[in-house]
């Protein structure tokens, strides 16, 4: 059976797995509420640099395969 | 509120308008064949086409629309919007890479020879022409709301002009020109927001500043569900904010839209490398605009048209009288900019939101004129006429296309603009399973593919339209009434529930229909997946 690459899955746990803990975080400990905060962690990381940390890996990891195994 | 517009407004606007047409007319000398007029001849570069990716699935209700949903809804709706980002580099391994290895034509492609059944291409077909009219429309739309509350062109000669503009270019060069042009108007708008965003908060201090001050003006805005009084009755429980966070995350993956840009890149490489550029353009769009929604109430309120004990709703409610078009709340984001008072800023601010319209709208009659003209009028009815003639039929296709957008944009029902967000979830639930288990599921059959085509489209038009209709808002589960007895029991944005249940139903009847020919999944299923 086809399976996604394991850094595809990896990429999901950092994404879903940051998301579900600033959730957690806001629920528990009201991190919304420190002033500047919510910008940090669900704008800066959470819109930008994570998910583009995830379109790195995702083109960088199966680059790497390709030379590896002698192709492009 | 502004009453005439400024210089440096209608400069940049005319400015914008010339860039476009100078590219879609130099762009027709690079066509020379129907791969080209399609899919660009598979030549776009990872960068071009990257940013080509952000302006096309990017629409009018990112601009307009994301930030008045931050106004109503307040900060747990910034997650929505990340979702969106993140849905971005998912794509690049569960559907970019494999489609651009498969390298289709069109968006029926795959799944005629996936099932084996060239029947389908009507039932995609379908499904992908209401999607296009509903987001034609409202890119036009969009764009001459834009051309209306900014430049104070009047509406019916904005619809004109930009229709026009966006059907010489589509006609000229095709998808060479959509491409080059989708990527000037991707810089333009993502330039629009960051600009306008920047402004906003050296006005307020700072990042802290802006805290603050949104904080002051609308002390629930930051608030969650686990506080006490949540910002909205939407954002109330942590399942409606799970909700909006996955009701636009997984259209990047499988929207026509998106997906046929996967097969104009170079090569695999390209098409990967092409997400990067396109979630880094995507996320700076994003967090400027995520700054604007959350300031817009403090905006408008504090600015020309507000004053001691203003209300944004009531200011909003003036736009809206004023211009006649669209919703109250379509105006929030213009009017927050607005406040600023700077006609430079609110120039590249109508340029930008001209951009967004207009790409969208040209990405979606690229993929109708394919599938009309090759899969349909070529492929399915025999035509000869379409055949010797593919890149004439595609332009008149075109052409039909805008201008049925452009007549139903001339006075659009709300509800035809709202249809729009309707469409997208159709599409991901109807035709996504088919899409991602076609790819990744031996076992994904010919009958799931119509079974959870037809029904996912019609039970979600049903749900949508009670949400909508009877209960007041598609952000209500559209049984609430029935099941709980209480209209706002369950948070289920657009019906966002129909994603998995589309998904499931596409797993159960392919279990219990016959497993396709081993052939067929070897090539299109086994080899495309394989090393991606």
């Amino acid at each position: 059976m086809p399976w996604p690459p394991k850094v595809f899955w990896a990429g999901l746990i950092v994404y879903y797995g940051f998301t579900a803990l600033c959730w957690i975080a806001e629920a528990t400990s009201g991190i919304n509420h420190i002033v500047g905060l919510p910008f940090w962690y669900a704008s800066f990381l959470g819109t930008f640099l994570i998910p583009l940390l995830m379109s790195v890996i995702y083109f960088y990891f199966p680059e790497k395969a390709e030379k590896a195994r002698g192709g492009a | 509120m502004m009453a005439t517009v400024e210089a440096p407004v209608l400069l940049i606007t005319v400015l914008y308008f010339v860039a476009i047409i100078v590219i879609g007319y130099y762009s027709r000398k690079r066509l020379k064949s129907a791969t080209d007029y399609y899919v660009a001849g598979r030549q776009i570069g990872s960068v071009v086409n990257g940013l080509a990716l952000e302006s096309t699935y990017l629409s009018p209700a990112s601009m307009l629309g994301l930030p008045a949903y931050i106004f109503l809804i307040g900060y747990p709706f910034w997650w929505a919007m990340a979702a969106i980002i993140a849905g971005m580099p998912i794509a690049t391994l569960l559907t970019a890479s494999a489609l651009r290895k498969y390298a289709p034509t069109s968006f029926a492609d795959y799944y005629a020879d996936r099932y084996n059944d060239q029947r389908l291409r009507w039932l995609v077909g379908i499904v992908t022409v209401i999607g296009a009219v509903l987001y034609i429309t409202l890119s036009l739309v969009g764009m001459a709301l834009f051309l209306l509350a900014v430049a104070k062109v009047p509406y019916i000669i904005g619809l004109l002009i930009g229709t026009v503009i966006v059907m010489l270019y589509v006609v000229w060069g095709g998808m060479i020109a959509t491409s080059w042009n989708a990527a000037f108007q991707a810089f333009l708008m993502t330039l629009a927001a960051v600009v306008a965003a920047i402004a906003i908060l050296i006005k307020l201090g700072g990042i802290n500043g802006f805290y603050e001050a949104v904080a002051a003006n609308n002390p629930k805005f930051w608030n969650t569900p686990s506080d006490e009084v949540p910002p909205h009755v939407f954002s109330g429980t942590w399942i409606a904010v799970i909700g909006w966070f996955f009701v636009w995350h997984y259209g990047f993956a499988t929207m026509p839209y998106t997906v046929v840009r996967f097969f104009t890149a170079m090569d695999l490489k390209t098409a990967r490398r092409s997400i990067f550029w396109c979630t880094l353009a995507g996320g700076i769009f994003y967090m400027a605009l995520q700054v604007i929604g959350a300031s817009s109430k403090l905006m408008i309120e504090t600015g020309p048209m507000g004053g001691e004990g203003a209300n944004a709703v009531n200011i909003l409610k003036e736009y809206m009288a004023k211009y006649g078009v669209g919703g109250w709340t379509d105006y929030s984001m213009i009017a927050a900019v607005e406040a600023l008072q700077n006609p430079w800023i609110l120039g590249i601010l109508c340029a930008g939101g001209l951009a967004i319209a207009m790409s969208t709208a040209a990405g979606w009659v690229m993929v109708v004129n394919t599938i009309l003209t090759r899969d349909w009028a070529t492929m399915l009815l025999k035509s000869k006429y379409a055949r010797e003639n593919p890149i004439r039929v595609a332009r008149i296709v075109s052409v039909i296309f805008l201008a049925v957008g452009f007549l139903v944009g001339i006075s659009p029902p709300g509800l035809v603009l709202d249809l729009s967000g309707w469409a997208f979830i159709v599409i991901i639930s109807a035709l996504g399973p088919g899409l991602v288990l076609g790819l990744w599921w031996k076992r994904a059959t010919r009958a799931a593919m119509w079974t959870t085509a037809i029904i996912m489209t019609v039970l979600h038009l049903i749900a949508w339209l009670r949400a909508h209709l009877v209960l007041g808002h598609h952000a209500y589960f559209f049984l609430n009434d029935v099941l709980f007895g209480n209209k706002a029991a369950l948070i289920t944005p657009h019906q966002v529930w129909a994603v998995p249940v589309g998904f499931i139903l596409f797993i159960v009847v392919s279990l219990l229909t016959k497993p396709p020919e081993e052939e067929v999944v070897q090539k299109y299923c086994v080899e495309l997946t394989k090393e991606v």
